[in-house]
């Protein structure tokens, strides 16, 4: 251990928090700190740190009508290993605040999962910096089963830190008490019947994805002129009067009320508002597919949560959480075991697209979402 | 204690203000201390460097003026809002209550108790464009026939005015409390108008109430974000909503950090005006 | 010469206008009274309506149809019983501590002259202007580098809570001492009492409505606390901090019921009051 620092080290640990330049400080940086098990111990505990009913539970079961133990349950009888589910992520931004702090200091946060969604910033920040340990593939067989279009995404081209747990997709939703069908972009943007009644999203990698497949350019290959192209439209359409208002997820409420006639929207969302009136539908011009990661923070017991994924890669097992949460799984071959739980489920594009939606779908530059300029330009829009 | 308090008179401001003051110190100014650290600081998330980077402010300061000055302008609308609706009811429960007035009191402050999101989230539903209200402003031409109060600068202004509406309340009723009536019942006999002796007597007397419900009220409400993030749009964005993002999504914290030194900033130089202006005894008595 | 009798003439009667207008007056406080409650309970009114309604989905925008459903089973949705119990737990301590503490530094600047005076009153009104998320973060980099002396959960909330009110509190509570009338303090010292007596037996119960109506403020600040709760509550809930994170998805009728829950006991322990109210005067009426 190197007790000496050069004064540049100096200075980073000291942005880093001013208590490390104490001399306990010091040596826990020097140290690492962490918590962690890197052992190939597992441990008989996981702490799973998970979004909102993102999970199947007994009474989204019933109301499936499935009737099998959750699969929590499944896997505390199948591995004996008890799990602690924290819903506590409620947005990316802010459940990077929370923890940053801790990870950046090398110390653990109590979890050996968290989830961070792929169309923002955070995932990339959370792995460039090294602030998740990598996987132990030798306890992740399942893996194999990880479909074609999730294995060499931009920010983790090896999966070795990162697994999907949930996708969902960007499309559009309208509703039918106040508007005709709106099904691309450009109607959203330019259709004066809409004017004042239309959302889009706070998210960049969201609205912009969606923008930029409308102009014709491809999201995942996102330069200076494509982005500009694509800025200028929202621009436009906001300063017209045309867009109602950014939102986050909270567009779900006018538009169940009527105040948007239509909206950039999760397909998720709409499941879940259960209106028949609300219709959704990927853009003409293509649609950007999102998807939750599961990733190891440091500190967390890298085998037990090995485990737990590689469990959930089965695809029985996610057949059954994607019935049971509503949210698209990532797993190959799942469309059998569904139609054996739910056929009605089965069928719904939203949760098991086909392969035509899927060919549909594209996702975003994380180059464009770790942009500093390209942030500022996207906070400029909102007014921030 | 007694003996001792009265030998060692001297000691007993001190005593007193130690406990509260040492917690405000370690939980309040060290961290604000990092947080002036944090604003000297200049480079890119998570390698910042500590470069005594004054331009920080400067910079802020031109960039997001815009919306520091819309802040103040509604905090500014909303304090008198609050103003003006609250004396009333705070004058009705201080006077004529009698045993309903903590009654009234927690209803004033029971809202609160019903967390932020879900009163908001009835808010929405009460002035959604198809309901009930919007359609008469319609009908009664206040608003136009497509005319909304949502997503307006007025929906913002409105929900900072609810939100910050106990604020104002309590501490004017905290000192209309006080208030001897037989002094108010004496005016009415010595002045020629109900009006002139509220204007000449209630009014001055309620004084300590009215400066603290205004400070109470306007100095939260300029850093607020969340009605201007739920009820508004970008043309509503104030200076929380920037440093909000600055610090979340653009994880820019020297300028998260400078922007809020500059807004504190303000807010003390306001009240240093203010203690001249009205003099400083009606901080302090 | 004019008798006692004539000089001592009744006024005469005023108009009937001026006594409507009169009767108007009087009353329209009153009227003003309900309409302000009125106001403040609007949102509240739907938020219980909403609580008897049986969505289609997860969410609880649109009204659908009754059901007593959503009270019976009203901790069904996971989480919701425990985040509310932790809320009520960190503002009921958060809420004393902050009230004592902010009553005695109220109590110091109002009261006493000493060195530091201005800066200090000045001092109190930062935390107030500082924006949630930076003054929560930066707390939160105070906690994280006592390097596990101080561990995130149900204290650093505490913590943090207590801080927040105690500009609220001064604040609130000056507006009571500034012209507080010494004359009855005094005279219980001419009296005999000492210092620390008259404190307890006089200034403290004239006190007494001001520091329930801080106590009142803070702890509704405490209870409706979001940001500065989520970075430091480590693996704490709290009720907002659970609503929050599940409006993302859903918004189960379950928290239309905890929420329309907290605001009735509230209620009906201001109802108590009153009907205590009633009995205290009754009391001192019979007395006299």
């Amino acid at each position: 251990m190197n007790q000496r620092m050069t004064r540049d080290q100096l200075l980073r640990r000291g942005a880093v928090g001013l208590g490390a330049l104490t001399v306990p400080g010091l040596l826990a940086a020097c140290g690492g700190g962490g918590s962690g098990n890197a052992s190939g111990k597992v441990n008989d505990v996981l702490n799973f740190a998970n979004w909102e009913l993102y999970i199947d539970t007994k009474k989204t079961l019933a109301a499936a009508g499935v009737d099998k133990p959750t699969t929590l349950e499944q896997f505390t009888k199948k591995t004996g290993i008890k799990v602690n589910y924290y819903e506590e992520v409620n947005s990316n931004p802010e459940y990077f605040a929370k923890v940053q702090g801790r990870l950046s200091r090398g110390q653990g946060i109590g979890r050996d999962i968290l989830v961070s969604t792929d169309n923002d910033r955070f995932l990339g920040e959370y792995i460039a910096n090294k602030w998740v340990q990598k996987l132990d593939k030798s306890l992740i067989p399942n893996i194999k089963y990880l479909i074609s279009a999730q294995q060499h995404p931009p920010f983790d081209p090896n999966r070795d830190y990162s697994l999907p747990w949930a996708s969902g997709m960007d499309g559009i939703a309208w509703n039918e008490d106040v508007s005709d069908p709106v099904t691309s972009v450009k109607q959203l943007f330019e259709d004066p019947k809409l004017k004042g009644k239309v959302g889009i999203w706070n998210s960049m990698g969201d609205t912009l994805g969606l923008v930029i497949l409308e102009n014709g350019d491809d999201p995942a290959k996102v330069t200076d002129a494509v982005f500009d192209r694509a800025m200028a439209r929202v621009e436009k359409a906001v300063s017209s009067g045309q867009i109602r208002k950014f939102y986050g997820n909270d567009y779900a409420q006018p538009l169940d009320q009527g105040d948007l006639a239509a909206t950039m929207a999760w397909s998720g969302d709409i499941l879940n508002l259960g209106n028949p009136k609300l219709h959704w539908v990927v853009a003409e011009q293509g649609g950007i597919i999102w998807t939750d990661n599961m990733l190891i923070p440091l500190g967390g017991s890298v085998p037990t949560a090995s485990t737990y994924m590689n469990f959930m890669y089965d695809p029985a097992i996610s057949a059954q959480w994607s019935v049971g949460s509503n949210y698209i799984s990532s797993v190959e071959g799942v469309k059998p075991d569904a139609l054996k739980l739910d056929p009605k489920a089965a069928s719904n594009q939203l949760l098991f697209p086909d392969a035509k939606t899927l060919s549909q779908m594209h996702q975003n530059d994380p180059k464009m979402l770790t942009n500093p300029d390209y942030n500022k330009r996207w906070l400029a829009v909102q007014g921030q | 204690m007694g003996e001792f308090l009265h030998r060692h008179k001297g000691l007993t401001p001190y005593l007193l203000l130690a406990p509260g003051m040492l917690w405000l110190a370690l939980f309040f100014l060290v961290p604000m201390g990092f947080l002036g650290y944090q604003s000297l600081q200049s480079g890119l998330f998570p390698h910042f460097q500590f470069t005594w980077e004054f331009s920080n402010f400067s910079t802020a300061l031109s960039d997001y003026h815009t919306q520091l000055i819309r802040s103040f302008v509604y905090a500014g609308i909303a304090t008198v809002a609050c103003l003006v609706l609250a004396y009333p009811l705070a004058y009705w429960i201080a006077f004529r209550a009698g045993p309903w007035r903590n009654l009234f009191l927690l209803f004033i402050v029971a809202p609160f108790f019903v967390t932020y999101l879900v009163r908001t989230l009835a808010w929405l539903n009460i002035l959604a464009d198809q309901g009930p209200v919007v359609r008469i402003l319609r009908d009664i031409h206040v608003l136009g026939p497509n005319g909304r109060l949502l997503a307006t600068t007025f929906a913002v202004v409105a929900g900072i005015t609810y939100n910050f509406f106990p604020f104002m309340a309590l501490p004017l009723y905290v000192s209309l409390e006080q208030i001897d009536p037989r002094l108010l019942e004496a005016a009415k006999d010595l002045y020629s108008s109900p009006t002139k002796a509220f204007l000449r007597v209630t009014v001055p007397l309620s004084m300590p109430g009215i400066v603290a419900g205004t400070l109470l009220t306007f100095i939260p409400a300029a850093g607020d974000f969340i009605n201007a993030a739920l009820l508004g749009t970008p043309n509503q964005s104030m200076i929380g909503n920037v440093i909000q993002a600055k610090f979340l999504e653009s994880l820019d914290y020297p300028t998260a950090a400078s922007l809020s030194f500059i807004l504190m900033g303000t807010i003390l130089i306001m009240l240093l005006i203010y203690a001249k202006v009205v003099g400083s005894e009606k901080l302090t008595g | 010469m004019t008798t006692a009798v004539e000089t001592l003439a009744r006024p005469p009667r005023p108009s009937v206008a001026t006594r409507a207008w009169r009767f108007v007056a009087r009353h329209a406080l009153t009227v003003y009274a309900i309409l302000a409650v009125g106001y403040l309970m609007l949102p509240i009114a739907v938020v219980i309506m909403f609580s008897f309604n049986n969505p289609p989905g997860k969410f609880n925008y649109v009204w659908h149809a009754f059901t007593f459903d959503n009270w019976l089973h009203w901790n069904s949705v996971l989480g919701i019983q425990s985040a509310l119990v932790k809320s009520l737990e960190v503002a009921t301590l958060a809420t004393l501590v902050a009230t004592a503490l902010g009553v005695m530094i109220a109590l110091a600047i109002v009261r006493h002259r000493f060195h530091g005076r201005g800066t200090t009153n000045l001092v109190v009104f930062l935390p107030m202007s500082t924006p949630e998320i930076v003054m929560g973060s930066s707390l939160l980099t105070l906690f994280l580098n006592s390097h596990g002396t101080i561990q995130l959960g149900f204290w650093t909330i505490f913590i943090a809570h207590v801080m927040f009110i105690i500009s609220f509190v001064v604040v609130t509570v000056k507006a009571r001492l500034i012209g507080f009338d010494r004359h009855l303090e005094e005279a219980a010292m001419d009296l005999g009492a000492n210092e620390w007596t008259t404190f307890q037996k006089v200034t403290l119960p004239l006190l007494a409505p001001a520091i329930l109506a801080a106590a009142l403020l803070g702890f509704a600040l405490s209870i409706d606390d979001f940001v500065i709760t989520y970075l430091n509550a480590g693996p704490v809930q709290t009720f907002p901090i659970f609503v929050w994170g599940i409006a993302r998805v859903a918004v189960p009728p379950q928290v239309n019921v905890v929420a329309s829950a907290i605001f009735l006991v509230a209620i009906i322990l201001g109802l108590a009051n009153v009907v205590w109210q009633y009995r205290a005067a009754k009391a001192t009426r019979g007395a006299t």
